[in-house]
């Protein structure tokens, strides 16, 4: 994407970077690609299956962030960093029980 | 044979309406996308009231479509910040901590809490930093910074290329235990209170942590998406999410956040606080109106 030239030499820390970036990549590409498709389809007036191409286009995209705190915590894992390692699982406890609190409320 | 014709150039109509209205939505979130991802928010001040006032969608849809392109900020935006290393993951995970268990309080005590002081107090403290963003309105960069024993420990200080001044930016961090408790709050006054947590975000890393602005903003870049998923999948569950309103605002947005970041790493940091500042003094009044109002 953006020449690397300018940038010192890998270390430890600078490879969760580019590990999360590609991971990120991933996940708008597929995004986007859906989505595109999806509203395509909506244009032509294919209706019935154009909202679930759509709907599978956000599902990857609201999927993005919890792989990317999943995957930052086993970096610094792999890396020995416990704390922030420690870190992460704290966030993903909270979000999975944000959901399950949020879909309780709902009922 | 007249009906059949005159329906078919109804459908013709109608499809020519809907691509219109598809487009104009599109234009929008693109504009949302680039804003968002050069100041570090979700855009929801922009998608908000352009989808409700201009569109006439219903309020409940238009936020619902709103929270789930913070998400596509986010990951539009950070896979640029991250390949220049604006992005100081470290602070990030830290500071999630915080707003991710704030958020999870705000949703537990909501109902128990006064929403009009709440409302008072978090733009009182919007305005405070805007006030303090405005006294700093023309520097660069912030002078040198002492890190603190935490900030030290946890290995925070970090370094980027900046495009503009050609030259890598070398930074510490201080006020980490400070920063963590006001993302806490502020991550539960978002729960409470419906607003994005970017724009307190944003302050605490440049005022309270003294970071670099352009890395303030990429690190809250970076944190909103994990923010906003648990209020997404809630909407979804609740079916608030309809894909047609909801696809183009998102897709919009994710072309205008790769575009924006492209944009944000070559400018001037007191262009981006410029156009910061604004949005502050606005929410701020905004969300002081709406608790004295009541």
């Amino acid at each position: 994407m953006t020449p690397d030239t300018h940038h010192e030499a890998p270390t430890k820390h600078e490879a969760i970077e580019m590990v999360l970036a590609r991971l990120l990549r991933l996940g708008s590409i597929i995004a986007a690609f859906l989505l595109a498709v999806g509203i395509g389809a909506m244009l032509l007036g294919h209706t019935v299956v154009a909202p679930r191409i759509i709907t599978a286009g956000l599902l990857a995209l609201l999927a993005t962030p919890i792989m990317r705190v999943l995957v930052a915590g086993l970096i610094f894992a792999r890396d020995k960093d416990w704390r922030f390692a420690f870190f992460c699982l704290v966030v993903l406890c909270a979000l999975v029980a944000g959901i399950l609190l949020g879909h309780e409320h709902v009922g | 044979m007249t009906a059949q014709r005159l329906l078919r150039g109804a459908y013709a109509k109608e499809n020519a309406i809907i691509l219109i209205t598809t487009l104009e939505i599109f234009a929008f979130a693109i504009t949302a996308g680039i804003v968002g991802s050069i100041l570090g928010l979700g855009g929801g001040i922009i998608i908000v009231p352009a989808l409700t006032l201009l569109f006439g969608v219903p309020m409940r849809t238009a936020v619902a479509a709103s929270t789930v392109s913070i998400i596509a900020t986010s990951t539009g935006a950070a896979v640029a910040f991250l390949h220049d290393r604006l992005t100081n993951t470290r602070v990030a995970m830290w500071l999630e901590m915080g707003t991710s268990v704030g958020a999870l309080t705000g949703a537990l005590i909501a109902g128990y809490l006064d929403q009009r002081v709440l409302f008072i107090l978090f733009g009182a403290l919007l305005a405070y930093s805007g006030y303090n963003m405005f006294k700093v309105r023309t520097v660069e960069l912030p002078a040198e910074v002492v890190p603190d024993r935490v900030s030290r420990r946890l290995n925070l200080a970090g370094s980027y290329y900046d495009r503009l001044l050609g030259k890598r930016v070398e930074y510490q961090v201080t006020g980490t235990i400070p920063a963590l408790i006001v993302m806490y709050f502020s991550g539960a006054a978002a729960g409470l209170l419906g607003i994005g947590a970017g724009i307190f975000k944003v302050p605490a890393m440049d005022q309270i942590m003294r970071m670099p602005f352009k890395a303030s903003t990429a690190t809250s870049n970076f944190m909103i998406g994990v923010t906003a998923v648990s209020g997404a999948v809630v909407y979804f569950a609740r079916g608030d999410v309809k894909p047609l309103v909801a696809g183009p605002v998102v897709l919009g947005v994710l072309v205008g956040a790769v575009l924006g970041a492209r944009l944000m790493v070559r400018l001037r940091t007191s262009t981006i606080r410029k156009l910061f500042i604004p949005l502050l003094v606005y929410t701020a009044i905004e969300m002081i109106y709406r608790g004295v109002k009541g």
